[in-house]
């Protein structure tokens, strides 16, 4: 087991696409660790990177006290499960768990067994004999899984293990595979553009835009205080309010209502604040009326223009409100960003 | 692999066509550089042009007009038909195809004959008509659309069964005929197959030396094919074939190129 | 009224056509089992199995089936086993403008093993003093009939998801591995169906093995076939007509086989 150190990573594609751009990483060992960003922000070139697939154009990788930068992926002791799960069509079930322990010359029924129990660990007894065409999704992503940890590596990589899966079975598989990696205790990388997933496996979070980290910190550090507008607007699944303001006197100042109080220089800023940060009341320091209500199950994304200016909040179930009524808003929790970042 | 499949070969036989290669005699053991006098020979060889228009008979009345028309008129009529008419059909067409070429040759040189051929007897011919003396050129013609309809066939099948059906029912709804179905649904939905099926069998049937099976070497079936055939090994003037044979290969380098260009310009 | 011209109009094409199709291939049924065969398609006179016994005393014949076998088989190992290198190299290699290079170079292959090239492969093959040799044949039908068997491999290969290969070479599985353990099983039905149509195609080729092999012995029964001459000159009918058939029953059976073990999947190269 051990960490992964990535430094100064950069990998520019022939024909100039810059997909990965000075990137500097530490992912401590045993960790569980998601990197997570819009489509083509270069998750899957970094996974690849680390698991060898791709060469870098400059930069270092290290993984435990090793420089693996120049070694092929076989001899770097990590294991990647696909986003297809790459199951070979042609093998039964404990081959493909098996696969691995094959190629380090492992006796037939050394393998096999070694598969068995790996196998049923991971729930798959009495599927063992079956092709992978034959399994569900969700069988087929666990059996991706059990070849994975068949093979004991230092790492595992992990490219979108549950985008395949309905929305259900994702809710199952996440809970599952979580605590599959706190039994084994494996440094994991978890590529994922999916924030809530993100958010619930995770021990750490590297939100990552064209190339570059935006922000790495602890599920609650990114959810709570986004490091910058980008991260804000990409976390949460109930979009921030990112509204436009400004700060005088320390005062910080929304559709010239005064929000709150803090320690920032004077000037233009943008305001940020999650609805579910934002109460519903009788009075509060912005006023309007409500536009739209949107029911989330437990809750509703309640929409209230204020001023021109559209402002999410999220009502308990009890605390519904009809569209048209007015209603007073109260921010708590209040961010200010100067030029994209987080300045209080 | 390019150079392997076209560098080479082509070089190759611009050596050959620039020499005054024979099988036998002297020029055999040490041909002579004779530069551009087989390619002028050519050009100026009322044979070879005899030859060359043949050829340009036998390409379009077989392939462009035969196959392509009956491959499209079955794949067409078969579309809807039963399924073991269709089956049945197909199966007979498709025989012809993948028949040995020296057994069809056969096949058609018994329908041919002039005293017991199914022909003549079909058509109560007394006496009988020797088909492949009287007709070389036609006889060969109905063999090669009778061989290579197959192919036609099949990949305007495979491309009308392209079709999304709501576009044919659209036309239904619209009352059109079966004729302006033809021409707005269907034929703007096969252009590219019908252009691509077009240039394969055009350079399969170019190439084919198969007809030499039925008509030997008759003066007035001598496609190009058979044409360097004689020329080649049974007179043993390499050189003078060769360069008739990379005249050819340019004819058909010219013909795909023309089709490419068509189809870019058309279909893009 | 229309509808009912129609319909007779399609079945007077089926049927037209169901004749040309059918009436030259009823010859080849009747014909071998005829005491006395003539050119007329009609049901034997005197059925027996005469004309096959005549096979047997033919001194090339039975050899010559042989000899189409050998170059049969030949070709089809050296073209399965170099499509299969090349198509994967060409599938997996990021090379600008590789799609319309192999489709140039299939279409100037059905050229270049035509008639076109009769000459220089005839020279080539007599400079290297190949005539007369089984390998010579193979060579060059393997030449002329590869770009076709990679472009339709290649077609092939390229529905695997890269994800195989890159998953195995993450457990450390090395190249060679790659291609035995995954990518060869995985491209199973695509080689099989290459291999088919390789021998079919061998098996009936005529001008190559025509120019290229004088030696009776040595012929392949395509060649030989157009040999069979009774004393007085005119064609052995019976001969003729039960070898064919012999000669054509494992073209058909390998088309049944292909078409019903992996359907028929429709190639635009499938014959060169
Ligand atoms: N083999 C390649 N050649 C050229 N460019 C590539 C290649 N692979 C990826 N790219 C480019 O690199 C960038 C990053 O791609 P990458 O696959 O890492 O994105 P991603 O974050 O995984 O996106 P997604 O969420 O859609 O999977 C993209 O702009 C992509 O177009
Ligand atoms: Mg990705």
């Amino acid at each position: 087991m051990a960490g992964i150190e990535i430094s100064a990573l950069t990998k520019e594609f022939p024909g100039g696409v810059q997909a990965l751009n000075g990137l500097d990483l530490s992912i401590a060992d045993g960790e569980f660790f998601a990197l997570l960003g819009p489509s083509g922000c270069g998750k899957t070139t970094l996974l690849r990177t680390i698991a060898g697939l791709e060469t870098p154009t400059s930069g270092s990788v290290r993984i435990g006290d090793r420089d693996v930068t120049r070694l092929p992926p076989g001899a770097r002791n990590v294991a990647m499960v696909f986003q297809d799960y790459a199951l070979f069509p042609h093998m039964t079930i404990e081959d493909n768990i098996a696969y691995p322990l094959k190629i380090r010359r492992q006796a037939r029924e050394t393998r096999l067994k070694h598969a068995h129990d790996v196998g049923s660990q991971l729930g798959l007894d009495g599927l063992m004999r079956r092709r992978p065409a034959e399994l569900s999704g969700g069988q087929q992503q666990r059996v991706a899984l059990a070849r994975a940890v068949a093979c004991h590596p230092s790492a595992f990589l992990f490219d979108e293990p549950l985008s395949n899966l309905d929305a259900r079975l994702r809710l199952e598989a996440r809970t599952f595979l979580k605590r599959l990696q706190r039994q084994l205790g494996v440094t994991t990388v978890f590529v994922t553009h999916d924030q809530a997933e993100a958010l619930a496996l995770a021990d750490r979070i590297a939100v990552m835009e064209a190339g570059r980290i935006r922000q790495i910190g602890t599920p609650r550090e990114v959810f709570g205080r986004p490091a910058n507008t980008f991260v804000a607007g990409f976390i949460g699944s109930t979009p921030m309010n990112l509204l436009p303001g400004v700060v005088r006197d320390g005062a910080v100042l929304v559709a010239a209502q005064q929000l709150s109080v803090l320690d920032v220089p004077d000037g233009e800023v943008v305001v940020g604040v999650r609805p579910e940060y934002v109460a519903v009341t009788e009075n509060g320091p912005l006023a309007g009326a409500v536009a739209t209500v949107e029911n989330l199950g437990t809750s509703s994304l309640v929409t209230v223009d204020v001023d021109g200016l559209s402002i999410g909040a999220v009502v308990p179930e009890d605390r519904e409100v009809e569209p048209g009524t007015r209603v007073a808003l109260n921010p708590t929790r209040v961010l200010v960003y100067r030029d994209g970042e987080l300045v209080s | 692999m390019i150079g392997v499949f076209l560098v080479f070969p082509g070089l190759w036989t611009l050596y050959i066509g620039a020499t005054n290669f024979r099988l036998t005699g002297v020029s055999a053991r040490e041909p002579d550089f004779v530069g551009l006098d087989n390619f002028e020979r050519a050009l100026t060889d009322q044979t070879f042009y005899h030859s060359l228009w043949l050829t340009l008979i036998f390409v379009f009345g077989s392939a462009v007009v035969g196959q392509n028309g009956l491959g499209f008129t079955l794949a067409w009529a078969l579309r809807d038909a039963r399924k073991w008419i269709r089956r049945t059909l197909e199966a007979l067409v498709l025989l012809a195809w993948i028949l040995p070429s020296s057994v069809v040759a056969f096949l058609w040189i018994a329908m041919l004959d002039r005293d017991g051929g199914t022909i003549n007897a079909l058509l109560g011919t007394v006496p009988g008509i020797a088909w492949t003396v009287e007709y070389p050129l036609l006889s060969i013609i109905v063999f090669n659309i009778w061989r290579g309809t197959a192919f036609s066939m099949m990949l305007y099948s495979a491309a009308l069964s392209s079709i999304p059906p709501s576009h044919l029912e659209t036309a239904r709804l619209a009352g059109s005929s079966g004729t302006q179905t033809l021409r707005d649904v269907v034929f703007p939905h096969i252009k590219r197959h019908a252009l691509t099926n077009t240039l394969l069998i055009t350079l399969w049937t170019f190439n084919d030396f198969t007809p030499f099976l039925i008509t030997a070497s008759d003066y007035d079936a001598e496609i190009i094919a058979t044409f360097i055939y004689n020329k080649a090994i049974v007179g043993g003037e390499m050189g003078y074939s060769g360069a008739i044979s990379l005249l050819v290969l340019l004819m058909n380098l010219l013909l795909a190129l023309v089709y490419l260009r068509v189809a870019r310009r058309r279909l893009a | 009224m229309m509808l009912v011209v129609k319909r007779i109009l399609t079945y007077v094409v089926m049927g037209v056509g169901t004749a040309f199709f059918a009436l030259p291939v009823l010859w080849l049924l009747s014909a071998p089992l005829d005491d006395t065969p003539t050119y007329a398609v009609r049901p034997p006179r005197t059925f027996s199995l005469d004309n096959f016994a005549s096979i047997m005393d033919n001194r090339y014949a039975v050899a010559s089936l042989v000899n189409s076998t050998i170059l049969s088989l030949g070709t089809m190992v050296l073209v399965v086993s170099a499509a299969a290198l090349a198509a994967y190299a060409l599938s997996r290699a990021r090379v600008p403008g590789r799609d319309a290079l192999i489709y140039l170079l299939l279409l100037l292959s059905s050229v270049v093993t035509g008639t076109a090239a009769m000459v220089p492969i005839f020279l080539l093959i007599f400079q290297l003093g190949l005539i007369d040799s089984h390998f010579g044949v193979i060579l060059v039908l393997t030449g002329g009939l590869l770009p076709a068997a990679i472009f339709l491999l290649k077609d092939f290969i390229d529905t695997i998801p890269p994800s195989f290969e890159e998953s195995a070479r993450v457990f450390g599985a090395s190249p060679l591995q790659i291609l035995r353990q995954i990518v060869v099983p995985v491209a199973r039905p695509g080689l099989a169906t290459i291999a088919v149509w390789t021998v079919v195609q061998v098996w009936g080729s005529f001008l190559t093995p025509f120019i290229l092999l004088r030696d009776p012995d040595k012929q392949p029964a395509a060649v030989l076939v157009r040999t069979f001459y009774t004393e007085g000159g005119s064609p052995n009918l019976g001969l003729i007509a039960a070898f064919s058939l012999l000669y054509s029953i494992p073209v058909v059976l390998m088309y049944l086989l292909a078409w019903s073990r992996y359907g028929f999947r429709f190639h635009g190269g499938i014959k060169t």
